[in-house]
């Protein structure tokens, strides 16, 4: 009886190992990601996905994965989009020695979104063109190009124009 | 009361030992370059553990004032609008794949002859003229800017100069610490800055390193990777018969021969790289230099 009771134990965990095993994680790594209904571009959205967010392979379709979200949602994500490992928190990219906690990570994310906001020549710098007698020219040169955007529309319709990554295969592209 | 007992002197042990408290200054003092533990260690993990500290703010700050003496030295950005559209679309689609997606990135063509790119902390990238024009599609576009994007992921030029850790006791640079005496110690350190990203150029594995994140992120992105070595055996060519290497991509580097047999067995991971866009249409209408 024991005998069998220890067999079965070892069943049971070998099967829990194979589930693992079997539960592929991957880690969205790219800006303006979207969960989409099918492997394809052109496809409903299902969600948008932001960067860091771990999902769970369910099925694998060349360029394109089937994946399930923490949420439970599920819909396929273009593979140049995910990464094997978790992307580095924003500040804590060098890595650090010993690496950062999460929170420390997640805090220098929320700094960098509000970075986002930075346009134009900073305060900073425009005191350090003053003491280095920066010309005009050169420092509104600067601003010009601080203050130059791209919007993630543009970004999206330029990318289809192309026929560019997740839009190759959607536009009859090369695949 | 057995259990009470032993708790009592393990917490008495750790109060008069606190072991985990010694082991974590050991780590911390690795860090800092003036303890006996940090000069243990090499100068380059100095340096590393000095960029640890700079918040994206600083960092910013001091690419801005890299990017005015870099334009001081090479030259405004062409009046071209339409192109350097263009230029921020392929650099920000190659970034958003990058790794280091979150922070904001600016590109722009610089009106010089010598053949070059750089980037500095934060996000602003330059290219110039003379190499847009030895390009033939947008592939090899988004393989330059894509190399750059990986030197600011990485934080190269911050982890380049001992005097980086000046920026480390300033916190957050404010107004007030670009002037005066603190002023001079920050233009110092950006003056150290220059001297690496515009003469020396950066460590020799640091390109390197830059070089296969390029071909990682153009791949993502949708582009054929393979396109940042065609674009160094174009610059081969032309170092060849160019007199003047000063100043260039391929003077600032390590040899070209030595990234391109490096780039030839990374791309062995890309099996597919030559089903991959290299967009040469749109490239050559909207890449047009007067």
């Amino acid at each position: 009886m024991k005998t069998t009771q220890r067999i079965v134990l070892l069943l049971a965990l070998l099967l829990m190992t194979t589930a693992a095993m079997a539960e592929e994680k991957r880690w969205v790594s790219s800006e303006g990601t979207t969960l989409k209904s099918e492997a394809s571009a052109t496809s409903e959205n299902v969600a948008d996905v932001v960067v860091g967010t771990e999902v769970t392979v369910v099925e694998s379709g060349g360029r394109w994965v089937k994946v399930r979200t923490a949420a439970g949602k599920e819909g396929w994500l273009y593979a140049g989009r995910i990464s094997e490992t978790p992307p580095a928190g924003e500040v804590s990219g060098d890595g650090g020695l010993f690496g950062e906690s999460m929170q420390k990570s997640q805090i220098n994310t929320a700094k960098a979104d509000s970075a986002r906001s930075i346009r134009g020549l900073s305060p900073e710098t425009t005191q350090y063109a003053k003491d280095r007698g920066t010309s005009e020219l050169v420092k509104k040169s600067l601003d010009t190009v601080l203050l130059r955007k791209v919007s993630p529309k543009e970004l999206k319709a330029f990318l289809q124009e192309g026929k560019i990554g997740e839009y190759a295969q959607a536009q009859g592209g090369k695949k | 009361m057995r259990y009470f007992l032993i708790l009592t002197l393990m917490a008495l042990t750790m109060a008069a030992h606190p072991a985990s408290a010694g082991f974590m200054d050991t780590l911390q003092n690795l860090a800092n370059p003036d303890s006996k533990e940090g000069k243990l260690l090499s100068g380059a993990t100095q340096v590393l553990s000095s960029s640890r500290e700079i918040d994206y703010k600083t960092e910013r700050t001091i690419g801005e004032s890299l990017a005015l003496e870099g334009m001081q030295r090479f030259g405004i950005p062409v009046k071209n609008e339409p192109l350097q559209q263009y230029l921020n679309l392929v650099g920000n689609a190659v970034a958003a794949n990058s790794r280091r997606a979150k922070i904001p990135y600016q590109f722009a063509v610089l009106d010089s002859n010598v053949q070059n790119a750089f980037a500095v902390p934060g996000g602003v990238i330059f290219v110039s003229r003379a190499l847009v024009s030895i390009l033939s599609d947008e592939s090899e576009l988004a393989a330059v800017l894509a190399h750059e994007v990986g030197h600011v992921s990485a934080k190269h030029a911050l982890k380049s100069t001992q005097r980086a850790q000046f920026f480390e006791g300033v916190g957050t640079i404010t107004a007030a610490s670009v002037r005066g005496d603190k002023g001079k110690k920050f233009a110092s350190a950006i003056g150290d800055m220059q001297t690496v990203l515009f003469d020396k150029g950066l460590d020799k594995e640091m390109e390197f390193e830059a070089d296969l994140a390029a071909m990682e992120t153009t791949y993502r992105t949708g582009y054929d990777p393979s396109a940042l070595i065609r674009v160094l055996e174009k610059l081969q060519q032309l170092e060849a018969t160019s007199k003047d290497k000063k100043g260039s991509w391929f003077s600032t580097h390590p040899p070209l021969s030595e990234r391109i047999s490096r780039l030839r067995t990374e791309l062995r991971k890309y099996p597919d790289y030559g089903t991959l866009a290299s967009v040469h249409e749109r490239f050559v209408k909207r890449a047009k230099l007067k």
